[in-house]
């Protein structure tokens, strides 16, 4: 109960922060002082338990948190030259910043945990051979349900399905519903053709009849799934643990199509003065304290396996699949697209909500 | 000359606020709304000038539908808050002794919390289990399976209402205050009821005030787009919506730019229109007359 407490006011904060958008976020130049850090975060992750590593190694460094309210925020902040050494964003986002010559390669030599990232998440920060970045933290999306409104949900077309009309509630975002609409119509998601993305679009117009809200953030879709106005949604595991923590009766799908799944990613500014410094950061991030937070309070996954262990909540082991080893394998991680690919598709989920 | 110096040093500071603030973000737009991409930052220079974002804009897909929607629901919103803040601006002016500025205060008080909480009350008010759905279901013309007004465009309305209804009442009751007591008195000698001298005076008087607020209302709710977010469900969103997805989301500034531009362009002329129409509709007044 004290859980969800706090949970529902991180969300609340959470969501307030959001909404006051820029005015929430103080900004500062590019770091001179050798013994400072900036750091272009989210909202959350600024607290010492985040970055237990490189704060005991270097107690006296000041380390300065500057925050963006998503991912498009945040690139869009250092492309105006917000100036941070560090900053944090998911996929796809990695390939703007290495197109706009924002980011630089990482030394990964000189990572102390590099090896013990398993290659798919190595993988997912390199482009042409070069590591522009270190995964960090992780998480599925998939259909979340519940269990005594809908029997079973084995595809992503549930949120399609006329059976659970006015009781469906989609993320409020373009790259997510093209990558939904993608699975169902068996489409490659990385080379959607204009056709498809005009049948993609089509397809969402059509699906207004049978939602209820697009979700901004989570603790608006949790309310929903509470009060009983939601039966099945787009979701990500960190709503899912909270409400199988709470006791509301739901389940995450396995869809045939295979779940989605993001990953975090931090890098270093073109620009920084501090390399050295902001190397270390990223190191202790994917140390074992770190990662225990990370997975124990903030129940989102770790790219590490080796520290999965700490984890004894066997909501938590569910929400994340640790007990299934083959899940990641049945999951399609977020696929890079390009500016143009990424314009494309949020200009049609703007076409749809502007759909009668 | 002294009185010219002071004049301008007094200017000065709110026109350099205005011209930083203000007019330099507008023509950053204009400029924007030309450029083809975002490449290279918001200062970039040396790109080629296009009118493909007007052009993609006006020849199709469903924005200024929704632009003309969203004018539609303005225009309804800034109605209903002027004629629901009529009556109470006139108690507050007419009709209250020495508590008026206890009224007032009260009428304010919802200005001390933030715009988003009074949003947000109202989700809970309209939800499937808040206070209107379960008075309906109390009554037997609802269930509570799914919440009735709550995530449609008229819960956008009934929340900007409230929302914009301080608003509107001040500009009304500073409106009625000017208006000369002994007008209505005399009004009162020459026989008219209180019906007509408030037809015949108070109303035409009390106009201005009441336009002024029509239009402080109607401006900013255009362009709203947080109560569509909050509210008004998968069939709710107004044009601010689209502008805050390509400004957001999207990275899209220049095609953003040109949507705003369009809606600045689409707000002015309104506004140019009704104003001449109220000035014609004068002028008939004063013929009749």
């Amino acid at each position: 109960m004290k859980e969800t407490g706090r949970l529902s006011l991180l969300a609340l904060l959470m969501l307030l922060a959001v909404a006051c958008g820029g005015q929430a976020t103080t900004t500062t130049t590019a770091a001179v002082e050798p013994d400072e850090l900036t750091v272009l975060e989210w909202a959350f992750y600024e607290v010492p338990e985040m970055w237990v590593e490189f704060g005991e190694a270097n107690p006296d460094t000041d380390v300065v948190f500057n925050f963006g309210a998503s991912d498009a925020d945040i690139y869009a902040k250092i492309l105006a030259g917000s100036g941070e050494d560090i900053m944090h964003f998911y996929t796809p986002y990695l390939q703007f910043y290495v197109d706009e010559g924002l980011i630089q390669p990482i030394d990964t030599t000189r990572l102390t945990n590099w090896s013990k990232v398993p290659t798919g998440f190595q993988e997912s920060c390199t482009i042409d051979g070069v590591v522009y970045c270190i995964p960090w933290d992780w998480g599925f999306s998939s259909v979340l349900y519940r269990t005594d409104q809908i029997d079973a949900v084995d595809s992503w077309s549930a949120l399609f399905d006329e059976a659970n009309a006015g009781h469906v509630s989609m993320w409020d975002d373009g790259p997510g519903a093209v990558a939904i609409g993608a699975y169902v119509l068996g489409a490659d998601e990385a080379s959607i053709t204009d056709e498809q993305l005009e049948e993609i679009k089509q397809m969402w117009i059509d699906q207004k009849d049978i939602n209820l809200f697009y979700w901004v953030d989570e603790a608006e879709l949790e309310a929903g799934f509470t009060s009983g106005d939601v039966w099945a949604a787009y979701a990500w595991n960190g709503a899912y643990y909270r409400l199988l923590s709470a006791g509301v009766p739901v389940a995450y799908a396995d869809p045939a199509e295979g779940r989605n799944s993001w990953v975090g990613q931090y890098a270093i500014s073109a620009d920084t003065d501090s390399y050295n410094l902001a190397l270390e950061f990223l190191d202790g991030k994917l140390g074992e304290q770190t990662a225990t937070h990370l997975l124990v309070d903030y129940a989102y996954g770790h790219v590490v396996p080796e520290y999965f262990s700490v984890v004894e909540d066997e909501n938590l082991v569910t929400a994340l699949s640790l007990d299934d080893p083959g899940i990641l394998d049945r999951t399609n991680f977020t696929v890079p697209i390009s500016q143009e690919q990424h314009g494309s598709y949020v200009e049609m989920w703007a076409e749809v909500k502007a759909a009668g | 000359m002294k009185g010219s110096g002071v004049r301008w040093a007094l200017l000065l500071p709110p026109g350099l606020v205005l011209l930083v603030l203000f007019v330099v973000p507008v023509l950053m737009m204009v400029v924007t709304s030309f450029r083809p991409d975002l490449r290279g930052g918001p200062f970039a220079w040396g790109w080629e000038p296009t009118i493909e974002h007007y052009q993609s804009v006006i020849q199709g897909g469903d924005f200024l539908p929704l632009l003309w929607t969203s004018a539609r629901v303005a225009l309804l919103v800034s109605f209903l808050a002027c004629a629901l803040a009529y009556p109470v601006a006139y108690y507050l002016a007419f009709r209250l002794g020495r508590s008026t500025a206890l009224l007032l205060t009260l009428l304010i008080i919802p200005f001390w919390t933030s715009y988003l909480l009074r949003m947000i009350a109202w989700k809970i008010i309209l939800g499937s289990n808040g206070a209107l759905n379960s008075f309906l279901s109390f009554l037997g013309l609802t269930d509570t399976s799914a919440p009735v007004l709550l995530y449609s465009r008229s819960a956008v309305v009934v929340t900007l209402i409230y929302v914009w209804l301080p608003f509107v009442a001040l500009p009304i009751y500073a409106g009625l205050l000017r208006i000369d007591r002994s007008l209505l008195e005399a009004a009162a000698d020459l026989g008219a009821s209180r019906f007509q001298a408030f037809r015949k005076v108070t109303l035409p008087l009390s106009l201005p005030g009441v336009i002024a607020a029509f239009v402080m209302v109607f401006i900013p709710t255009v362009g709203e787009y947080v109560a569509p977010i909050l509210v008004g469900g998968t069939r709710g969103a107004l044009y601010g919506n689209i502008i805050e997805i390509l400004f957001g989301d999207g990275i899209n500034w220049p095609l953003g730019s040109a949507l705003a531009m369009l809606m600045l362009v689409g707000v002015f002329a309104l506004i140019v229109i009704a104003a001449r129409v109220l000035r014609v509709g004068r002028l008939i007044e004063a013929v009749e007359r």
